[in-house]
């Protein structure tokens, strides 16, 4: 050991020159030159199909148009008559409604099957049940809405047929105000959840064997296991389906419009359904545009917000 | 020794660029498929005319482009049947057209829609028809004037109609004889309506539904509210129209008749309109029909020509839908709607609008002269699809195959009640048919929410009428 102090600070040294830029080769702007091409169909198709509708949405919004005559300005009067309309706002209500119901719905539905199927099975039964799982999310959602229209008929449906065997009154499922919005979702839920399922199961097969026999060792089994191990490993992918699923439920259209046309009265109105209406029917727009964007603004904020929470809840291994 | 293979780099370098030329070449070997320059007698200087897509199938646009042809081999036709599940569907898709440049020159409008193109996008046919007043003597003769009226707007004609559907009642015999009931007859009233509705429900089992309707305009509660001698909106006639009821209808038929109808001041909270919501609450409660949905009535067809329905509101149009799905015509029959304070009863018609776009309005004409005429009927309608507006095509041979046997009813509505009249449908109609469709849900919800629901569809009625379209 020494006496020799170390001083607490060392002394700087003169901070060196910066180094020139390196000067790019041909080789890197060959490279720069490939990866441009390469991306540049994509960039064009979002600036093209996405950027600039969702521009021209925003200005569409501070204006009157009726396709027929020349646009007129409107400021912020589409805003105001939006915040103003009572069907617009129920709508947003439903439609929060819808996605926290159905979301909801589809992840723990998506997850129990996915469990049960990662389980121990024969392999080809796994593939019929993945098989049958997805299968509905390949139709078309209007062709699916159109035939359950007609199983959920309150008169003529096979559902209340079936309910009638054992000896339940017809329930008018898409006729009352309180069931209608429970079938939308219920048919929604069906087509929707193969896509979480198929996620969970991807997710499920990266999880390493080595921490549930680990786990089992220690003794957890069963629920305790999923909730202690399973589901942390699966965050991610829950993040994944969840935002998704968010997105899509925020956008619903098809199975109400077919379904219940948004009724009774405005129990099953969604945002999207509201858009269409105002711009389609009733020639407004301007209206619609400015119903477009506020929805925008919604699923940006939820998908931000969930972005933001996901740092608290979910773990990567 | 160099090594003559490519690198890597190279391979995705000339793949890319083999991938952009080939990208390239794609879309310029395809530029017409994008643009649909590829359409046929797309800016070919063609007369184009949109159609209701389902109801003008292949043989129906042969049959027009052809017969066309042979008359005005000078003029090129394009027929563009827009699919579409109803009039506001299709009315969408050709103001999208519209609004992308591409508007046809003729477009089929019914009566949901005449006012709204009438007032925005139509061309009044007033001097043509002045014109070849001669030539359309034939015509107007044989077509009823209240057909005529719902064409009108403001004083002008916008269409000639050549078909409509008048919302009559059928009844399916095998349920009439099941419940022990008689045909009922032409003046039969609205209590002998619920009464068979009772009789029907007593005699078949739980999956029956007397009385099955569907909410929409045309033949939801539209037709109770005018039997109910009420309207969703005040009716009134505007001024003018004499130049066409003077030269073509004798005194007795154009009496009360004016330059079309005006639809104005909501009034669902009037007591008739009130009274008749709740008639049919009174059903809904007793099981005599259910909640109604929405949809066009085309679900309808099964269930009635199975007997799990007694009696439903269609026009013409079912004679050759019910035939289609296999029901004899004998099976069932047709009555006027029944009588409550008055026995007026309520129609839409169709025909084609001439829009201020084309450049081809003297072409256009000649179509619509074309598609008004007998033969040209004859051959489109040979299935029942509709009911022509031709009261001469109505004959017994037309329904010999498809029934019903009480045909006559369908021009009867029309000559025999002479106030029946069109659907109310002014140019905000896309925004008042949603307004009614939404509150006549609620409103059938049970006898205590009639009154609320009404007045809630009155302010919304009240702020629709108030927008400019």
């Amino acid at each position: 050991m020494t006496n020799t102090q170390i001083p607490a600070v060392r002394p700087q040294r003169p901070a060196a020159p910066p180094a020139p830029a390196p000067r790019r080769s041909a080789r890197d702007r060959g490279t720069r030159l490939l990866a441009t091409l390469f991306l540049a169909p994509t960039i064009v198709g979002i600036v093209v199909f996405t950027v600039v509708p969702i521009i021209g949405s925003v200005v569409l919004s501070l204006f009157h148009w009726n396709v027929i005559d020349d646009p007129s300005f409107a400021g912020a009067a589409n805003y105001r008559e939006v915040f103003t309309d009572s069907t617009v706002l129920v709508s947003f209500g439903n439609t929060l409604l819808f996605m926290v119901l159905a979301v909801a719905l589809q992840l723990v539905i998506a997850l129990v099957l996915a469990l049960a199927v990662n389980g121990r099975m024969p392999v080809w039964l796994r593939s019929v049940f993945r098989s049958a799982f997805f299968f509905p999310l390949v139709l078309s959602a209007a062709s699916i809405s159109v035939v359950m229209k007609y199983l959920f008929n309150q008169d003529f449906g096979v559902v209340n047929w079936l309910l009638g065997l054992v000896g339940v009154a017809p329930v008018p499922w898409l006729t009352s105000e309180n069931a209608a919005m429970a079938t939308v979702i219920l048919v929604y839920v069906w087509q929707q959840f193969g896509f979480s399922f198929l996620l969970f199961v991807g997710g499920l097969n990266n999880i390493p064997k080595e921490i549930h026999e680990a786990a089992a060792l220690d003794g957890a089994t069963g629920l305790r296991k999923h909730l202690g191990i399973t589901l942390p490993l699966l965050s991610p992918t829950l993040l994944v389906a969840s935002v998704v699923g968010i997105i899509n439920a925020l956008q619903v259209f098809e199975q109400p419009y077919v379904l219940t046309n948004g009724g009774p009265g405005d129990a099953t109105r969604t945002v999207v359904m509201v858009i269409y209406e105002s711009a389609f029917e009733q020639l407004r727009f301007g209206a619609a545009s400015a119903v477009g964007v506020l929805l925008f603004v919604l699923i940006m904020a939820v998908t931000a917000l969930q972005f933001r929470l996901s740092r608290r809840f979910v773990h990567y291994q | 020794m160099t090594d003559s293979n490519p690198t890597r780099r190279t391979l995705l370098r000339y793949g890319a660029y083999g991938a952009g030329a080939a990208a390239l070449a794609g879309t310029a070997a395809s530029w017409d498929r994008l643009t649909g320059a590829d359409i046929p007698g797309r800016d070919d200087g063609s007369l184009v005319v949109a159609t209701l897509g389902p109801a003008y199938g292949p043989e129906a646009v042969r049959t027009l482009t052809e017969g066309f042809k042979q008359v005005h081999p000078d003029i090129k036709l394009r027929i563009n049947a827009v699919q579409a599940v109803d009039w506001s569907d299709f009315f969408a898709k050709i103001l999208t057209q519209i609004a992308a440049g591409t508007a046809p020159d003729l477009v089929y409008v019914a009566t949901e829609g005449v006012q709204l193109f009438a007032q925005r996008l139509g061309v009044p046919l007033d001097d043509w028809v002045k014109r070849d007043a001669e030539e359309l003597r034939e015509y107007f003769a044989d077509v009823h004037p209240s057909l005529v009226e719902s064409m009108m707007y403001e004083g002008s004609l916008y269409q000639l109609p050549v078909e409509f559907n008048a919302a009559d009642m059928y009844l399916n015999h095998q349920v009439l004889e099941r419940a022990g009931a008689g045909f009922p007859s032409a003046d039969w009233t609205r209590d002998d309506f619920t009464a068979l509705l009772r009789d029907m429900k007593q005699a078949s089992g739980s999956q029956f539904t007397p009385y099955f309707w569907t909410n929409r305009l045309w033949g939801g509660v539209v037709p109770w509210l005018f039997a109910n001698d009420t309207n969703l909106l005040a009716e009134s006639k505007a001024p003018g129209g004499d130049w066409l009821w003077d030269s073509f209808y004798p005194a007795a038929a154009r009496e009360g008749r004016g330059g079309g109808y005006r639809w104005t001041t909501p009034q669902a909270t009037d007591a008739r309109v009130e009274e008749a919501y709740d008639y049919l609450a009174s059903l809904v409660q007793e099981g005599l029909c259910t909640r109604p949905e929405g949809g066009n009535g085309q679900n309808l067809i099964g269930v009635f020509s199975t007997g799990r329905v007694g009696v439903t509101p269609a026009g013409g149009f079912w004679a050759g839908g019910l035939h289609l799905a296999g029901m004899k015509g004998d099976a069932f029959d047709v009555q006027y709607f029944p009588r409550w304070r008055t026995q007026r009863m309520q129609f839409g018609a169709a025909g084609y609008a001439l829009l201020r776009t084309s450049k081809r309005q003297e072409e256009a004409w000649e179509f619509i002269k074309y598609a008004a005429r007998r033969d040209t009927l004859t051959r489109l309608f040979s299935t029942n699809q509709t009911t022509p507006a031709r009261r001469s095509m109505l004959t017994a041979e037309r329904y010999r195959e498809t029934g019903p046997e009480h045909w006559p009813v369908f021009y009867d509505t029309l000559d025999k009640f002479p106030d029946t009249g069109p659907i109310p449908a002014p140019p905000q109609v896309a925004e008042v048919e949603q307004v009614l469709l939404k509150h006549t849900g609620t409103a059938l919800a049970s006898r205590r929410s009639v009154g609320p629901a009404l007045r809630r569809m009155q302010g919304d009625l009240e702020k629709a009428m108030e927008r400019d379209v």
